[in-house]
């Protein structure tokens, strides 16, 4: 049965099952992935992909069943009411009906409309950059060039209906460098508008790798840290979900309580803007309209990010963050991103003056504790001293506080760089932060 | 899942572009899921994941292909889309299935005979037993998951396999809170068993051990930081083994030279106290499979014996490239991965040491009693994790409980600084994340002790 036949006919049966409401979102994708090793295809991907995800309310209450299968609406109609009456929560989760959305413009993409045949040469052509670069660059570990096509329908019996398409593509290259007994290796990606981009990303992802030779670390202690771009988003995007209202109130995380209140130095200021023209989306995963809002100004918490539940909760109104995951709708940023300032890379290392530049932070999904806020980080990065790179550094961890950090913000830098695309993003710029604590085999 | 006349014609027509072998991978996943808050439901969810990967290889190269749709017509139009990279001559024909093997491992309580309120119960004791344990313990998040999956894996060899896992999981993560200080405490018991697994996992033990980490954690000061002798406990204690060791010796890594044990079969790697092993066979264990990914049996693989390194995890499109046999360690997360060589239960074999001797001869140093997870670059053997109940020792003696630690190292030199290995191997369980997707996996050790290591956090004084 096609997707319209088997919405009709869920909602019909859930509405006589005596449901309140009902909602279904259907997503389909259509991804290409090619990767190249010594000049040859190595690994080659495509695929087409359905799900179906049903929501149905019940007294009140969600439940929720998710299937690939476009077979059987009744039984998985059931299986939502089944979920429904398990749930205990009093918390009213409304649905979204029909809004005005803003108007978006697709943002440019260097592969659109490219050929299969085009796009693996370009792969090729990627690796073969890559090799040129240096003369120590061994070979590559991954060379991929990845499209993906998507496209969302969101359906409910409050005469909801939202329709939106996603596309990503990208290149992404690791190269491997090797001098005498020393092996490295370094990543870079470009993406949408960027992915014609070959000499800028093996470059960067050649200087990655060489920048690390003789790297050792550093005598345990505090030092003044410059944290660039891209390991900055990383650490934003390990600890976003103190920013959920959902995790706040449910006492899991330390800014419960703090709207209106100092949480950041008042250099820093925190966008969650869906329209971002980098990544811009409509309506959020509940059908409501998408709005740009400073979550932090000047170091003064504004908001948290709000669904549907957790505004009514609160009694304001949701800010357009509510994100499906496996076990229902909860919260997800959109683009969450820190306000850039001014200045180079170059010129915060003046600034820090002698401190520790880090590039690279490893085991995220281990190393932090985003409800008490500590982390505890293997990195890489470079000494500085008067203001310049001294040498490389590694075999350290960089240890601290989430909100400490964001208090000990001394410089922001320029340079706003943002992760992959996709439903969540996070970007930062450099930033020079307060003495952190350090440890290493010194 | 499949008339084995259309498999054969899919299987073929994967063929038709001059590759040297086909594979057909089908599954059909269901899986529920319960989120609790301080006793109360929040969200139930249902999930049914159903599709086919069509994989095609020709020497080393590797093409592949999936599909949530899976009609005859929609089967077919999957493999000619692998194939279609290949653009040669027809090289090989997809035979008959005459290698059968069956992995079935019935459930004996399926859970879609479970009524949720019996997944409920389960919650509701671990919650209570945690919050009974203290009454600084301010929240208990719980969780409840199963999933059964059966999958179908042929090829163009002739091997027709199947297989059934169920596997269900509880999670019970508690909060201790004084002020606007929060520590936490995790314990996620597990097996690869129907819902009889509740007749030996105990939810109320599991509740009360995540509470009694958060409470220590709560008073506990910050972790010095340091390069000293680490005391590694039993169980989850295995991740080191995971992360500094096996990773580095998958044939995705070693195959194309990207691991820092290439080339170093028959060397000695590691200590000689250390013997390790990958064993998909344990019944019942969270990470166990009777058939692999790739349609090959799961088997037990010594990886290291007595220090020296003896064979690594290897699957069909490495063992082509490494020229060594399979291990039956091919595994993927879904249909929408293509396999790769993986773990499954991997431990460190019981040693003869004695477990308190090797705190009391430790001089100063950490003891890691609970760790969290971690990762590892293969390529340099660069690796960290997270401990989640620390305690500093200073003459031998428990000192105090320490929070915030991590420790780092290099794979190839913490195994040869492991010193001690104790008696009692239990293990723990874990979901790893790698190339193709995210699997369940058992990490095992008896208590070990590391000469040193770099230990990390907030660098507390004591």
């Amino acid at each position: 049965m096609d997707a319209k036949q088997f919405r009709e006919a869920a909602f019909r049966y859930a509405q006589k099952a005596g449901c309140q409401g009902a909602e279904l979102v259907e997503s389909r994708s259509k991804d290409f992935s090619v990767g190249v090793l010594k000049g040859e295809v190595d690994t080659y991907t495509v695929c087409r992909t359905l799900s179906l995800s049903l929501r149905v309310q019940l007294d009140g209450k969600n439940g929720y069943a998710t299937t690939e299968a476009a077979e059987n609406p009744e039984a998985l109609v059931d299986a939502a009411l089944d979920n429904a009456r398990a749930v205990g929560s009093e918390d009213i989760h409304p649905m979204a009906g029909p809004a005005q959305y803003p108007a978006v413009t697709a943002p440019a993409d260097a592969l659109m409309g490219m050929g299969e045949v085009e796009k693996i040469d370009l792969c090729k052509a990627l690796e073969a950059a890559t090799l040129a670069q240096d003369p120590r660059v061994k070979r590559v570990s991954t060379c991929r060039v990845v499209t993906a096509e998507g496209e969302v329908h969101l359906h409910n019996t409050l005469g909801l209906e939202a329709h939106r398409e996603e596309r990503i593509s990208c290149i992404l290259v690791n190269g491997i460098l090797e001098d005498g007994a020393e092996v490295h290796d370094g990543g870079a990606f470009r993406a949408r508008g960027e992915s014609l981009d070959l000499t800028g990303c093996a470059r960067e992802a050649v200087e990655e790798a060489a920048m690390q030779f003789g790297g050792k670390p550093v005598a345990p202690g505090r030092y003044p840290i410059l944290l660039r771009n891209d390991a900055a988003y990383s650490l934003l995007s390990a600890f976003s979900g103190m920013f959920s209202a959902d995790a706040a109130q449910k006492g899991l995380s330390l800014l419960a309580g703090r709207e209106g209140s100092t949480i950041a130095s008042p250099l820093l200021t925190i966008w969650d803007d869906p329209l971002y023209s980098l990544n811009p989306m409509a309506f959020d995963d509940e059908g409501v309209p998408a709005r740009r809002k400073k979550v932090v100004e000047e170091g003064r918490l504004l908001t948290l990010l709000h669904n549907l539940k957790t505004a009514r909760k609160a009694g304001v109104s949701s800010t357009g963050n509510g994100g499906r995951g496996s076990g229902g709708i909860g919260v997800s940023p959109s683009n969450f991103y820190i306000q850039p300032g001014e200045g180079s890379l170059d010129s915060l290392m003046e600034k820090l003056g002698t401190g520790l530049l880090i590039t690279e932070l490893s085991g995220l999904h281990a190393g932090v504790n985003a409800l008490s806020g500590e982390f505890s980080l293997l990195c890489k990065g470079q000494l500085v001293e008067g203001g310049k790179i001294a040498r490389p550094v590694a075999y350290i961890t960089l240890g601290g506080s989430f909100l400490e950090l964001l208090q000990g913000v001394q410089y922001i830098g320029g340079d706003l760089r943002f992760s992959l695309p996709s439903g969540s993003c996070f970007g930062s710029p450099s930033l020079c932060l307060a003495p952190l604590a350090v440890s290493g085999q010194g | 899942m499949i008339e084995r006349a259309l498999a054969q014609r899919v299987l073929d027509a994967a063929l038709g572009t001059g590759g040297d072998f086909s594979e057909l991978y089908m599954e059909d996943t269901e899986s529920h899921s319960i989120s609790m808050l301080n006793g109360t439901v929040e969200n139930a969810s249902y999930r049914r994941r159903r599709g086919a990967g069509i994989r095609v290889l020709k020497g080393e190269q590797s093409a592949y292909a999936y599909t949530a749709e899976v009609d005859a017509e929609a089967l077919l139009e999957t493999a000619r889309a692998a194939a279609a990279i290949l653009k040669g001559e027809r090289q090989a024909q997809a035979g008959p299935f005459d290698s059968v093997r069956r992995g079935d491992y019935g459930p004996k309580l399926p859970f879609d005979a479970i009524q949720n309120r019996r997944r409920i119960a389960l919650l509701e004791r671990g919650t209570a037993a945690a919050q009974a344990q203290s009454s600084e313990i301010a929240r208990v998040v719980a969780g409840y998951g199963d999933v059964d999956q059966r999958v179908l894996v042929c090829n163009s060899e002739g091997v027709w396999a199947e297989d059934r896992r169920p596997r269900t999981r509880l999670s019970f993560d508690a909060v201790a809170a004084q002020g606007e200080e929060m520590q936490t405490g995790a314990e996620r018991p597990a097996a690869g068993k129907g819902f009889e697994a509740y007749e030996t996992i105990d939810p109320e033990e599991a509740g009360r051990q995540a509470a009694k980490t958060a409470v220590t954690m709560l008073h506990a000061p910050q972790c010095p930081a340091g390069f000293l002798p680490v005391v590694i406990d039993g169980g989850f204690g295995g991740v080191i083994l995971h992360e500094a060791c096996v990773h580095s010796l998958e044939a995705t890594s070693v195959a194309k030279g990207n691991s820092e044990f290439c080339g170093k079969l028959g060397q000695q790697i590691a200590s000689e106290k250390v013997t390790a092993i990958d064993d998909g066979t344990l019944p019942g264990e969270w990470g166990s499979i009777r058939i692999d990914d790739e349609g090959n049996p799961a088997r037990r693989n010594v990886l290291i014996e007595k220090g020296v390194l003896k064979g690594y995890l290897v699957d069909i499109l490495g063992s082509r490239i490494m020229g060594m046999e399979v291990t039956g360690s091919g595994r993927r997360e879904s249909y929408q991965y293509a396999p790769t060589s993986r773990m499954t239960n991997t431990f460190f074999a019981p040693g003869t040491d004695d477990e308190e001797e090797m705190i009391a001869t430790m001089g100063e140093g950490l003891f890691a009693r609970r760790m969290g997870g971690g990762s590892v670059n293969p390529l340099t053997g660069e690796f960290n994790f997270a401990v989640l109940e620390g305690y500093w020792v200073r003459d031998g003696k428990i000192l105090t409980p320490v929070r915030g630690a991590s420790l780092i190292g290099r794979g190839a030199e913490v195994l040869m600084a492991i010193d001690r290995i104790g008696r009692n191997m239990w293990m723990g369980y874990g979901m790893c994340g790698s190339r193709s997707g995210s699997v369940p996996t058992n990490v095992g050790q008896p208590r070990i002790r590391v000469t040193s290591m770099t230990i990390g956090g907030k660098g507390g004084k004591l």
